[in-house]
Order: structure tokens, then C-alpha cells, then sequence
């Protein structure tokens, strides 16, 4: 099945098997190894990816599902070498450890903020409820968001 | 100077994880590569009458199919300690095979693999492997395992204790002093089954090079080094110096990726089988089912008090679970990681635990952050509080009167423990001090009071902890039962301009070593940490090393590249002696030169690195280069403290637990980077958190697990936390160069009981003095129906 | 797991009785079902494409009827593999007749899971069970009146 679409602005078309979900479409096909796969049953959050823009785990649909759409990954976050504010905020905040699910908390951050660009630290406790980590309690996660939407004003 | 020492620099590996270049396992590709799927089994225990690999050979995509008869079989991994029996019998250690043969003896056992073109292709093919088992009778708890005729999970020994262990005093001693105390205090309770749950699931991929003769593994491993050497003495048989095993990044442990697991072993030998690259990653049904899981203990515990509260002793009787088979490292983790913290902040004069360690069918229990640490906090804290509402102390009172009293152990000797240990220093009181004025404790209890003529039930948690890491004089672990040393390696390359390369046998998973460790090498040469590259993960980089687990990497792997570094300046100085037309007694180094003392005559540390390798002009006999490798091997183990207190508020109506507040004062000795430190806490903690109130691994009467996935299983997340207050006291390591005791399992150590007895504290008037974790809504609830009733 | 429930089907007990045990009609009205072949008296080899939800396999196995009181009880013993995990399961049925052309037909019984679905389909299990009930039922009901 082809499935053409536009990933960090570059448009792609490829001949899928119907079953291949868009995150090992990411990975396998595109080389875009930043999505991250934990779970298989949608809890987790690491293969976060903007899906027009919205927050969309990109295990829980299929490759073809993305047909005609625009996607951003981890990938497509900074600009040449200058991170995204709110890749900056994760760094000044140490908002990851091992940095499995960053790419994943880094997206769902940017749906949190387009949606709500002041939130507090509950909204944004509630925004991160479907993104796991191990490693860092969530303390300067959710610090790295709110300071993201200091640094986006 | 300390330029970088102590300050909250910004991690350097951060850009390329936030930027989507991490390389972890699954991100690598061969050419030619194919992938593993396993056939795993169905049940705890059963026969394997049959296997029907027809279907699967034949399916699309298929390269080969193998079960345990194709050879896997014969092969099977070790078991890294030794634990023996009381009377002196050897440990009973089963083989582990790479694939089961004859018995399944866990659900989620491989039974077969199938190497097919894609993933995809690779599962499918698994689905048409047939097997024919016969089910019989299994046991997972391990008090049920040593029950009489309890069914065995090893048919060549007539019961299923692996060990049985003790440690302290004298038992009957201890039975005598507990007889004569004026209050025993008894609890007995279930430290519960936990799956490790790194968020990057275990991934490997194996490469054979059939013309150079040699194997790479791509591994998500904490310990490149341990896993070759345990896969090639061990496990097959193969030569070390063919192997190279790589761990670039790797997305979180926890104790879970120490272990050499069968997958790894099996890869390697398939990969020379099927002359092609082959990958394996677990997904997250196969994590719960194959990740070595943690605790699992049933405790029966006493302690007992003086009149005016002060232990006079404490006797517990456990029942730790193995798995069905011996994992890397089990046998220490409910004995020496375990038994030797029995002491923990406290003066207690009498100790004595006894361990039964049956095997059961379920996965193997190992190391999980903390490993037998927590578990034994847990029980002491739970202890001292319940004993403290039961004799009308104060919470905090009980602790300030059986605290050790403080030790710096340098003008002060190390506190010989009752438990074999002899701590390192301590100043215990400090922390709860502190912590008591983070949260007004006074200020608490009133409130408290007023909240509950409201009907609002508020509690408040104290624990105070210790716990030992870094481990340890190789000697002294080999003493105790460890199949390999614990030192760790250190490398120092200084290039011929100066930059400087440390190769380290530690690992970050998480933790930081790039920048955590460039920071004390640049401070120690006075170079830019600019200067500074940190290596690790590749056996074909670092010579050796013991890996990253039990809080060590600074404590050892840190101290390790210090004496490497004091090599180089040591070399450094006879040229820059030589350079400077100077006696080497006569020169000083600071802020990156050497300086003939009391005159503007310097030379700086890249001159002499590229003196040391154009050594046209140079001393006389002294070999040119500036690169040294060291190993340094512990003193003792490092024993870390603190205080934890957690604040909560339990819904009367549903039971359901709110955590209001969470206060960590920590001493982890001399603090590198206080950013990581904390960050280390604030992880830990919510690890411990989740322990007392979300976690569980539950099996099933039959070994079926009911809590397979992230449905059921509940992992902590970002709205059952508030921030996590963190604050420390520093009381150095005297016996590394460093002053460093070890961050990385101090919150999962303390968290557990704090939270616990918070939650004991909010209902304790209600009559409830104990819960089993974790502490969900409905066993809250129930507690408290019962007691009302 | 434990199963049991309860379902008022509009006709006589003996008719019920009589079609409950006729593997014809089970196999024509049990949902999922493609094949139930005789293997000796009760004893029936059954294959069935069970879908609901994530709760999807091919299962293959035995089912058997035991302990039959004509016109009152039996159980049905069920025996089934599938790649998703393996289901034994014993049922008994206890007809009631309620008035001239109602019975009350009671199920109780215990179902035991092995793999995915002991691990996954555990607490979905119930409602995909409930379902499986009432689509069986409302076929039968039209069975045994068509």
C-alpha cells in the first residue's frame, strides 16, 4: 500500500506492507531512530510524534492512517543546531536522564503548549500523564515544561 | 581550583537525546541483518512433549528455526555468586538453559527461536511453532515453595531451597533478649514482586565476522566488560579477545540490564549458526515476562525495645524468592546486599536474620535498584514506627535515641556493625533535623490534629536510612561469595595537544558520566572541561570494567581515573622538571602548568603532553607518552544516609492516597554535580513512591501473570507526584580520593517506609497499624472498614 | 476466572434441553464457532475464531458434555489452544422451567487463561464473555423457536 506524506517537511512516498504502524515507519523505513518504541499497548508515550500538528502515539495508529498528513518527530524539533525552546528548557532543567522517553515528553510538551501556552504545573502534571519515565520522577520534566513556556512567550 | 566541581553544569550528552541521535540498540542496523523471535511458554510449569517447527521453517521470510536440540540446549548462562548453604553444603545451581529442553520452568521461558527477514515475518513465523506441553502443578510464592509437597521446580533436589543463609548474633541470644525486653514490636508482611520497567525495552544485536573470526555484541547492558567475560568463560565457551560488546546508549536499567540473559547468549551462538547479523528486541509483554524482577520476600520480624525506647533487639525470619532460575547476581541481593544493613541507623546490640532462598516458577528475582537495600529500610523503618505508636514515642524521638552517634571515620574509627559491615562515617542526626524543619513538624501535627476534627485524615512518614554501595574490596566480596572482583578500571589518554580522552568501565544509562566525570578530571588537571571526553560502553575502547549498579561509578570508577590522573601528573612532572631545568621537588602544578616554585617560570600541561610524545628534549630513561590506565580497588563499600519524610492525605471515603509533600535530606558525601544528585533523587524516589502505593507484580495460583502490561501494572506517573523536595547534608567518604558515597539508589531506598508510615500515621487512630503494599484505594479502604467494624 | 449468569429463553424445558445438546445447533449458534466434530458420544474436537476486541485468536481444542440430568444440568468441559494463550474452562448449565414456555438457563463456572490472554485479556474477559452469552443466547432463543 503506498502511503505518501511529509515528515519534518520532506515529503515521502513508499509502498508499505498495510500493517506496518507509523512508529517502525518512522524508524525502519525513514531512518528517523529518535521515535522510540517502550510498550505495545499505547501507555507509554516514548513514540510520541506530532500528527498535524497534534500529539499522537505513533504506535497506536497505522502507517497508512498518516496518509496526506504532515509529521514532525523528534527530528524535525531543532533548527540546524539551535534547539527548540523546549528542548532548551529540558536541558537547563535536566529533564532527562537516559533519554529514552525525551522524544516522546519533548512532543507531547509541544502539544501541551500549543494548546495551553501558560499552564500550571497540575495542567501540566495532567498533560505528561501518558508519557512514562523511569528515571526522573517527572520533577524536572514538568519543570522543563514550565520553564519552555516562559522561554516561548 | 574547582572550577567545575560542585556546580550544576549542564549535561553534555543532553543535545544528542534531545535531538533524536541517542544510539540505542534498536537504532542499529547491519547490512544483512536479520531478526529473533522467541516461543516462549504459555505456562509456569510443563513438560514439553513435542515441538513442530515445520510450519515456522517453512513460513515467508524464514531463515532457520532452533530449539534447545539444535544446541542451545547444552549451553546455558552462570550465576555470578555463590551463596552456600548454613551447614556448609554448596548452593544449589541448576543449569539455566539458553532455550528449555525437557521443562519449561516459567511462563515466558523460550522453547524455540525463529530468524526471519523482518520482525514481522519473525513473529509470524513464531505463531506457527507447535508445541505440546503437559501442564503441571507450580508454586510462586516462596513461603509455599518450602512448604511440604510443594511442587518442585528443579526434579534433582528433594526440595526447593537454592540456600538458606543467616547473619548477626547469635539466634538464640537474640530469642533470649527479645524474651526480656520490656516491648517487642511484631510485623510481618510481604515485600512485594516489582518489575524493573526501564523504559527502553532489552535489545541485542549479535555479528559474526566469519573471516576475522570474532563476534560484536550490541547490547543494552549496564556492564559490556561483565557480559563478555560471563558469555565467553561461561555461557559458550568462546575466546574473550573474538568478542567485542558495545553499549552506546542505553534508555534506563535499574539492575535490570547487569544480568547476561539467554537472549544474549543465544544471538552470539545463532549468529555464527546462520553466518548473518541478528537482531532481538524484547517487547514490553516479554520485559515483564523475562526482566529479572526485584524484592518478593515474606517477612516475619520482631523487634524489641527498653523502656525508654532504645532497641535492644531485632530478629527476622524471611522467605526471599529466586525465580526458577539463579540470576547473575541473586544469591547476594536478599543476603549480603541485605542481611549487612540489618543495623541501620541504630545502636541495635542483638541482630539476627535468617533467609530460606527457594526457587519458584516465575522469572528470576535479581537486583532492582537498591536491591535488598530498600527491603531491608523498609522492614526497619516500618519497625521502629510501628513500635514508636505502640509505646507513645514520638516518630522522630525513637530515631534521635538509637541513632549511631557521629563518626567521621578518620579521627573517629568506622561503626563496627553487628552485621559484618563497618560503616564508613556517619552523622545521622543532621538529616532529620533537617528534614523536620523542611515540613514544621510541629507546625504538622497541629494542623494534622485540625484536619482531623474535619474528618480530613492527614499522616506524616518518617524514615531515616543507610545503605551500602560501592562495593568493595574485591578480597572481601570474594569472601563473601562473588565469582568476579569489583574494582574498577580507569583510563587516562592524554593526546599530543592536550586533549584527554577517559576511558571508564563504568556506564551511563542515565547517570551523567560525561559530564560528571569531565568535571573532577578537568578540575584535577586545570584544563577546560571542553578538553575533557568521557568513553565507556565498547570493550574494544576501555580495557576492563565491573560496569554501573549498586551506586559505584563515582565511589569506584571515579577514584579509578583520580589514580590515573595522578599518574599523569606525576610522569607530567619530571618533564616539565626537565623542560623547566628543575628538580621535580622544585615544581608545582596548578591551573593547567607546572611552575618552578616562587619564580614566573611555568610550562603548561599541552607543552609537556606534546614533549611527552616529540620527546626530543626529555628526561633521560623516561618513556615517552602521557597515557595510564589504573585499577582501584575499594577500601570498603560506602555507606550513604539520610531522611526521608513524606506527607499525605487519605480519602476517607475511598481510601484513596494522595501524596501531599515529599522531603528528601540526603548525604551522599562530596557532590560532583548537584543537578544530577538531585535528579538521581527525585528518580529514586518516585521508584520508591511507586513501590508503596502502585506496584506489583501479581502471579497467578497456577504462575499465570496477571499484570503483564502497562494496563496492569501501574506505573507512577507525572499526576501522582508533587515536586519533590530535596535538600542534603555532606559528610565525606574517608576512604576514596574523592570524598564520594553514592547517589544512584538513595531515593529507592529511603522512599518506601516514609510513604508507608505517612499513610499508617493518617489512620492510625482509626486502629489500623500496618497495610500490605501497595498501598491502592481498596486495600486502603478495606484496612480501614476492618478496623472500624 | 469465574463465570456465571443467567438468561430466560421463551420456550419449554424440554425443548431447551433437547437443542442445548444437539451439536448441530450448537455449532450453527455459538458464536465464533466453524467447526464441531463428533469425536465419540459428548465428546466433540471444536474450532472457533474468537474476535472481539484484543481479544482475538484461532482456538482449537476439546469440549466435552458431562454430567448430564436430563432435563435439569450437564457441564460442559472445554479444552482450547491458541497462539494467544490457552483456555480450560468448566461450565455447568442448570435449566429451570419458569412456566409452561419459559426455562431459566444458569451458567456457573470457572475459566483458567494461560499467556497473552491470562496477561492481557484477563479484565477484558469478563465482558467479552458476557457478550459471547447473550449473542449465543438470543441464536438459541431463535433455534429453538424457528
Amino acid at each position: 500500500m503506498r502511503v505518501t506524506l511529509t515528515v519534518n517537511g520532506k515529503p515521502y512516498s513508499d509502498d508499505l506492507e498495510p500493517r506496518t504502524l507509523l512508529a517502525h515507519y518512522l524508524r525502519d523505513t525513514l531512518n528517523l531512530t529518535g521515535t522510540h518504541v517502550g510498550c505495545d499497548t499505547s501507555n507509554c508515550g516514548a513514540c510520541t510524534i506530532l500528527m498535524d500538528g497534534k500529539a499522537v502515539k505513533s504506535c497506536t495508529i497505522l502507517a497508512v492512517q498518516a496518509d496526506g498528513s504532515e509529521i514532525t518527530t523528534i527530528e524535525g524539533m531543532a533548527n540546524g543546531g539551535e534547539l527548540h525552546p523546549i528542548q532548551q528548557a529540558f536541558k537547563e532543567n535536566h529533564g532527562l536522564q537516559c533519554g529514552f522517553c525525551t522524544p516522546g515528553m519533548v512532543m507531547t510538551a509541544a502539544d501541551i503548549l500549543q494548546n495551553n501556552p501558560n499552564p500550571t504545573e497540575q495542567e501540566v502534571r495532567h498533560g505528561l500523564e501518558g508519557n512514562f519515565c523511569r528515571c526522573t520522577g517527572y520533577h524536572n520534566i514538568v519543570k522543563s515544561v514550565l520553564h519552555a513556556s516562559e522561554l516561548i512567550k | 581550583m574547582e572550577t567545575y566541581i560542585g556546580k550544576p553544569i549542564k549535561r553534555r550528552e543532553d543535545n544528542r537525546f534531545l535531538t533524536g541521535k541517542g544510539r540505542y540498540t534498536d537504532d542499529i542496523k547491519l547490512p544483512g541483518m536479520c531478526h529473533a523471535a522467541f516461543v516462549r511458554s504459555p505456562y509456569a510449569h510443563a513438560k514439553i512433549l513435542r515441538i513442530n517447527t515445520e510450519a515456522a521453517r517453512n513460513a515467508e521470510g524464514v531463515v532457520t528455526v532452533f530449539t534447545a536440540a539444535d544446541g542451545p540446549g547444552d549451553f546455558g548462562v552462570p550465576c555470578g555468586w555463590q551463596v552456600n548453604f548454613k551447614n556448609g553444603d554448596t548452593m544449589r545451581e541448576p543449569q539455566h538453559p539458553l532455550l528449555a529442553k525437557d521443562k519449561v520452568r516459567h511462563l515466558g521461558e523460550p522453547v524455540a527461536v525463529v530468524i526471519a527477514a523482518t520482525m514481522a515475518l519473525a513473529r509470524d513465523a513464531a505463531e506457527l511453532v507447535e508445541v505440546d506441553y503437559e501442564e503441571l502443578p507450580a508454586v510462586t510464592n516462596p513461603q509455599e515453595a518450602m512448604a511440604a509437597g510443594a511442587p518442585l521446580v528443579h526434579d534433582a533436589w528433594e526440595d526447593n531451597a537454592a540456600f538458606d543463609w543467616c547473619i548477626g548474633n547469635d539466634r538464640a541470644e537474640v530469642e533470649a533478649a527479645l524474651k526480656d525486653a520490656y516491648h517487642v514490636t511484631e510485623l510481618e508482611f510481604v515485600n512485594q514482586r516489582l518489575a524493573p520497567n526501564a523504559i527502553e525495552p532489552r535489545s541485542y544485536i549479535a555479528d559474526y565476522d566469519v573471516n576475522a573470526d570474532k563476534w560484536t555484541l550490541y547490547s543494552s547492558t549496564q556492564n559490556p566488560h561483565l557480559i563478555r567475560l560471563l558469555l565467553c568463560a561461561f555461557a559458550l565457551g568462546i575466546p574473550e579477545h573474538k568478542v567485542r560488546v558495545v553499549s552506546y546508549d542505553v534508555g534506563g536499567g535499574f539492575g535490570s540490564k547487569i544480568y547476561h540473559y539467554t537472549e544474549e547468549a543465544l544471538l552470539i551462538w545463532a549468529t555464527k549458526e546462520i553466518g548473518r547479523p541478528v537482531k532481538w528486541t524484547a517487547d514490553r509483554s516479554e520485559a515483564f515476562l523475562t526482566d529479572a524482577h526485584g524484592r518478593d520476600h515474606v517477612v516475619k520480624s520482631k523487634m524489641g525495645f527498653d523502656k525508654d525506647g532504645k532497641i535492644v533487639a531485632h530478629l527476622t525470619d524471611e522467605y526471599c524468592a529466586m525465580g526458577a532460575y539463579l540470576s547473575t547476581f541473586a544469591p547476594a541481593i536478599p543476603t549480603y546486599l541485605h542481611g549487612t544493613l540489618f543495623q541501620g541507623l541504630y545502636t541495635t546490640p542483638l541482630i539476627h536474620l535468617n533467609v530460606v532462598a527457594p526457587f519458584t516458577h516465575t522469572v528470576p528475582v535479581d537486583a532492582y535498584r537498591g536491591a535488598g537495600r530498600p527491603e531491608a529500610t523498609y522492614l526497619i523503618e516500618r519497625l521502629v514506627s510501628k513500635a514508636a505508636k505502640e509505646m507513645g514515642i514520638d516518630p522522630a524521638e525513637i530515631r534521635f535515641k538509637n541513632f549511631i552517634p557521629a563518626f567521621d571515620g578518620v579521627k573517629q574509627p568506622g561503626y563496627q556493625t553487628q552485621v559484618a559491615l563497618q560503616y564508613d562515617s556517619g552523622n545521622y542526626a543532621p538529616t532529620l533535623e533537617k528534614a523536620l524543619e523542611i515540613v514544621d513538624y510541629k507546625g504538622f501535627r497541629q494542623e494534622q490534629a485540625e484536619a482531623r476534627k474535619q474528618g480530613k485524615l492527614l499522616g506524616i512518614g518518617i524514615s531515616t536510612w543507610i545503605e551500602g554501595c560501592g562495593i568493595a574490596p574485591s578480597a572481601v566480596v570474594g569472601a563473601l561469595g562473588a565469582r568476579a572482583g569489583l574494582y574498577e578500571v580507569g583510563h587516562v589518554r592524554v593526546q599530543p595537544t592536550g586533549k584527554v580522552t577517559v576511558f571508564t568501565g563504568t556506564h551511563s544509562h542515565g547517570q551523567g558520566h560525561e559530564t560528571v566525570f569531565a568535571q573532577f578530571v578537568a578540575d584535577r588537571l586545570g584544563i577546560p572541561i571542553e578538553d575533557v571526553d568521557i568513553a565507556h560502553g565498547d570493550t574494544n575502547e576501555v580495557a576492563f570494567g565491573m560496569g554501573t549498579y549498586g551506586s559505584r561509578s563515582l565511589a569506584v570508577g571515579g577514584s579509578a581515573i583520580v589514580k590515573s590522573i595522578d599518574k599523569v601528573l606525576e610522569k607530567g612532572a619530571k618533564i616539565a622538571a626537565h623542560k623547566l631545568e628543575a628538580a621535580v621537588e622544585d615544581i608545582e602544578y596548578a591551573q593547567g602548568k607546572w611552575t618552578v616554585k616562587g619564580t614566573d617560570k611555568s610550562i603548561s600541561f599541552g607543552d609537556v603532553s606534546l614533549t611527552a610524545y616529540v620527546p626530543h628534549d626529555y628526561p633521560e630513561g623516561l618513556e615517552p607518552g602521557l597515557d595510564f590506565s589504573s585499577f582501584y580497588d575499594p577500601a570498603n563499600f560506602t555507606f550513604p544516609f539520610g531522611t526521608h519524610i513524606a506527607i499525605v492525605e487519605v480519602n476517607a471515603d475511598t481510601g484513596k492516597v494522595t501524596l501531599k509533600r515529599f522531603v528528601a535530606v540526603d548525604d551522599v558525601g562530596n557532590v560532583m554535580n548537584p543537578m544530577i544528585v538531585d535528579g538521581q533523587i527525585h528518580g529514586g524516589v518516585v521508584q520508591g513512591i511507586g513501590q508503596a502505593l502502585l506496584e506489583e507484580v501479581v502471579y497467578d495460583d497456577h504462575g499465570q501473570m496477571l499484570t503483564g502490561s502497562y494496563m496492569d501494572y501501574a506505573m507512577p506517573r507525572a499526576d501522582d507526584l508533587p515536586f519533590i523536595e530535596t535538600d542534603r547534608t555532606v559528610t565525606p567518604c574517608p576512604h576514596n580520593p574523592l570524598g564520594a558515597k553514592g547517589a544512584g539508589e538513595a531515593g529507592t531506598i529511603g522512599a518506601t517506609p516514609a510513604v508507608v508510615n505517612a499513610v499508617v500515621d493518617a489512620l492510625h487512630h482509626l486502629g489500623v497499624d500496618d497495610i500490605q503494599m501497595p498501598l491502592t484505594p481498596q486495600r486502603v479502604w478495606a484496612a480501614m472498614q476492618n478496623v472500624q467494624r | 476466572m469465574k463465570i456465571s449468569g443467567k438468561h430466560i429463553i421463551e420456550a419449554p424445558v424440554e425443548a431447551v434441553w433437547q437443542k442445548i445438546l444437539d451439536p448441530a445447533v450448537l455449532e450453527r449458534v455459538t458464536p465464533g464457532i466453524d467447526q464441531l466434530e463428533k469425536l465419540a458420544a459428548d465428546r466433540y474436537k471444536a474450532i472457533a475464531d474468537i474476535r472481539m476486541g484484543p481479544v482475538k485468536g484461532r482456538f482449537t481444542g476439546s469440549l466435552a458434555i458431562e454430567d448430564k440430568v436430563a432435563p435439569e444440568s450437564c457441564t460442559i468441559v472445554l479444552d482450547q489452544k491458541s497462539k494467544i494463550g490457552n483456555v480450560k474452562a468448566s461450565i455447568t448449565l442448570k435449566l429451570v422451567p419458569l412456566a409452561d414456555h419459559q426455562t431459566a438457563v444458569g451458567y456457573t463456572g470457572e475459566a483458567r487463561m494461560s499467556g497473552m490472554l491470562a496477561r492481557m485479556g484477563q479484565r477484558l474477559l469478563g465482558g467479552v464473555v458476557s457478550t459471547l452469552a447473550k449473542q449465543f443466547f438470543s441464536a438459541f432463543e431463535k433455534e429453538v423457536n424457528g
